[in-house]
């Protein structure tokens, strides 16, 4: 086994692009926060981000586009986590102020209970959907999720709509039978 | 005029620029329109209040981790939770999934039966090597129908050998020689029984075929509906830590991935299920190949990271997966219906040196 290196910038293989650091600060909070729409737990959103960070590392991704290519793998790779069934009911209610969320427009309340649901409702929805609804919800554009999911503008709409009404409809399902 | 679509009205929402002019002017004068889109509206209030997430970063923090793993990783070593997470998501990953239910498929060649049938059993392991786009853009089972898991993965960790065996009811191989620089006791881990049931669902891959702008080919009479079950594990595995964070090697055993069906013309549906939108072609393409085996169970590889190459241990066809950047490398086989794997941070030839002496 050949001895550590001691320090990053004297690696054994030049396989961390120098960029990494700049944009790390830039994006790491943003990462986090998209992983986190889709986990609802900053822990959990956390491990994603580095695993998408170590990804990019290690990747030739044009820095133009570092930050849409991070976006995007951010929501597959959360969605990952969240289909792969590794999840706690209690880390899901450490989630970021539990219930505290401020009602806005809708007029319910989500509760942690229709939290879990949510990341249930969002782990049944078709992968296309699913990340459609997380990219719109961090921001992208449509013409910016149209690129990363290969879809035409005029269709975004569609998914995304598409995405919302399902996600209501369990959330109600479930609220009725309970 | 006709009215506009619910994606049109959705997108009025967030970018009203982006929708046509003769749209927006009717929609403002449409009651129905303006009806449909208050309901439109609710939803996105209401999607946007269940995805809120108010997390507070430590940038620091996280650069501190990330230097760490990249550290680690250049060399030769990667973090604990990185490496078992891609080892853990590659194989549960929706993407093995659909190759399950594709190998499934495409392996029953009986006919059809009234009962469930057990129609797979791994007897051995062949990779099938993907880029990561295709990866990317293949789609899970529910796109195509209902995924229940009945009995979803659990990992625990248990004092000793003696536990891992009983609560798995595997016996772990004992290693004759650890390789160079792992040292120590190992942990033990058990995971239980794994099992699913997926029922294709017309509507459902109908939906998908819509939302991608493609038509729906014609299913084959008695698909819809029908209903097949995977099950896999329980599993048992042992991992020598590799210092601060990597664990230098893992030698783990899992009871192997068998499905059943409660009976359905399995050429027709594995033929069907191969052409339906979302599949990338050269992905339905590899899976093809596998047609008429019900033993082989495929292993999607990311091309982007991992090479496979096949090897022989102890009379056993076995596949060897390794790192593009050299610093990881494992080997898997079967036996008797059950899954050996070594991996590590280690070369091919160390992996296959311990797997070929495990006792």
């Amino acid at each position: 086994m050949v001895v550590a290196p001691r320090a990053v910038s004297t690696p054994r293989r030049a396989t961390v692009r120098a960029d990494l650091e700049q944009v790390f600060r830039a994006a790491y909070p943003r990462v986090v926060a998209v992983a986190a729409r889709v986990l609802g737990s900053g822990d959990e959103a956390e491990d994603v981000a580095q695993e998408v960070f170590l990804t990019f590392g290690r990747s030739s991704v044009p820095a133009g586009e570092a930050n849409g290519w991070l976006t995007v793998a951010a929501a597959h790779t959360a969605l990952n986590h969240l289909r792969s069934g590794r999840r706690r009911a209690s880390r899901e209610e450490a989630a970021g102020g539990g219930d505290a969320v401020c009602a806005d427009v809708a007029d319910t309340v989500v509760t942690r209970d229709e939290r879990r649901r949510v990341r249930a409702a969002l782990a049944r929805l078709p992968r296309k959907q699913a990340v459609a609804l997380v990219l719109r919800h961090s921001g992208l554009s449509y013409a910016e999720v149209a690129a990363a999911l290969d879809l035409s503008p005029g269709s975004v709409g569609t998914t995304v709509r598409r995405a919302e009404s399902a996600l209501r409809k369990e959330l109600n399902r479930h609220a009725s039978s309970d | 005029m006709r009215h506009p679509t619910e994606g049109t009205l959705r997108r009025l929402l967030d970018e009203p620029a982006g929708v046509a002019d003769p749209d927006r002017e009717h929609v403002a004068g449409c009651p129905v329109c303006l009806s449909g889109l208050a309901a439109v509206q609710r939803d996105a209030a209401l999607t946007r209040t269940a995805l809120d997430a108010d997390v507070a970063v430590d940038v620091d923090a996280g650069w501190a981790r990330l230097s760490r793993a990249v550290t680690t990783d250049v060399a030769g070593r990667q973090p604990v939770a990185t490496r078992s997470r891609d080892w853990r998501s590659m194989l549960r990953s929706p993407v093995v999934a659909v190759v399950a239910a594709l190998a499934l498929l495409t392996g029953a060649t009986a006919a059809a039966a009234n009962d469930w049938l057990p129609i797979f059993r791994t007897e051995k392991i062949a990779p099938v090597t993907l880029s990561q786009a295709d990866l990317v853009a293949m789609p899970d089972l529910s796109a195509y129908g209902d995924l229940d898991m009945a009995q979803e993965a659990e990992f625990r960790r248990v004092p000793d050998a003696a536990a891992a065996q009983k609560a798995s009811g595997l016996a772990l191989p004992q290693v004759r020689d650890l390789p160079r620089g792992v040292t120590g006791e190992p942990a033990y881990q058990v995971v239980g029984k794994v099992g699913a049931t997926f029922t294709f669902s017309v509507e459902k891959a109908a939906k998908t075929a819509a939302a991608v702008g493609e038509p729906l080919p014609p299913p084959p009479p008695g698909l819809d509906g029908s209903q097949f079950r995977l099950t896999a594990g329980p599993g048992a595995a042992a991992v020598w830590s590799g210092g601060s964070q990597a664990p230098a090697l893992v030698v783990a055993r899992v009871v192997a991935p068998t499905a059943y069906s409660t009976g359905i013309a399995f050429p027709t549906a594995v033929g069907y299920l191969l052409t339906l939108p979302g599949l990338p072609d050269n992905v339905a393409a590899h899976l093809r190949g596998f047609t008429g085996d019900a033993t082989t169970l495929p292993l999607p590889v990311n091309s982007t990271y991992l090479t496979a190459s096949t090897a022989d241990v102890g009379g056993r066809p076995a596949t060897v997966l390794t790192s593009r950047d050299g610093v990881l490398a494992g080997v898997v086989w079967v036996r008797d219906g059950v899954v050996t794997a070594v991996a590590g941070s280690l070369s091919a030839d160390e992996v296959l040196s311990v797997a070929r002496g495990l006792r």
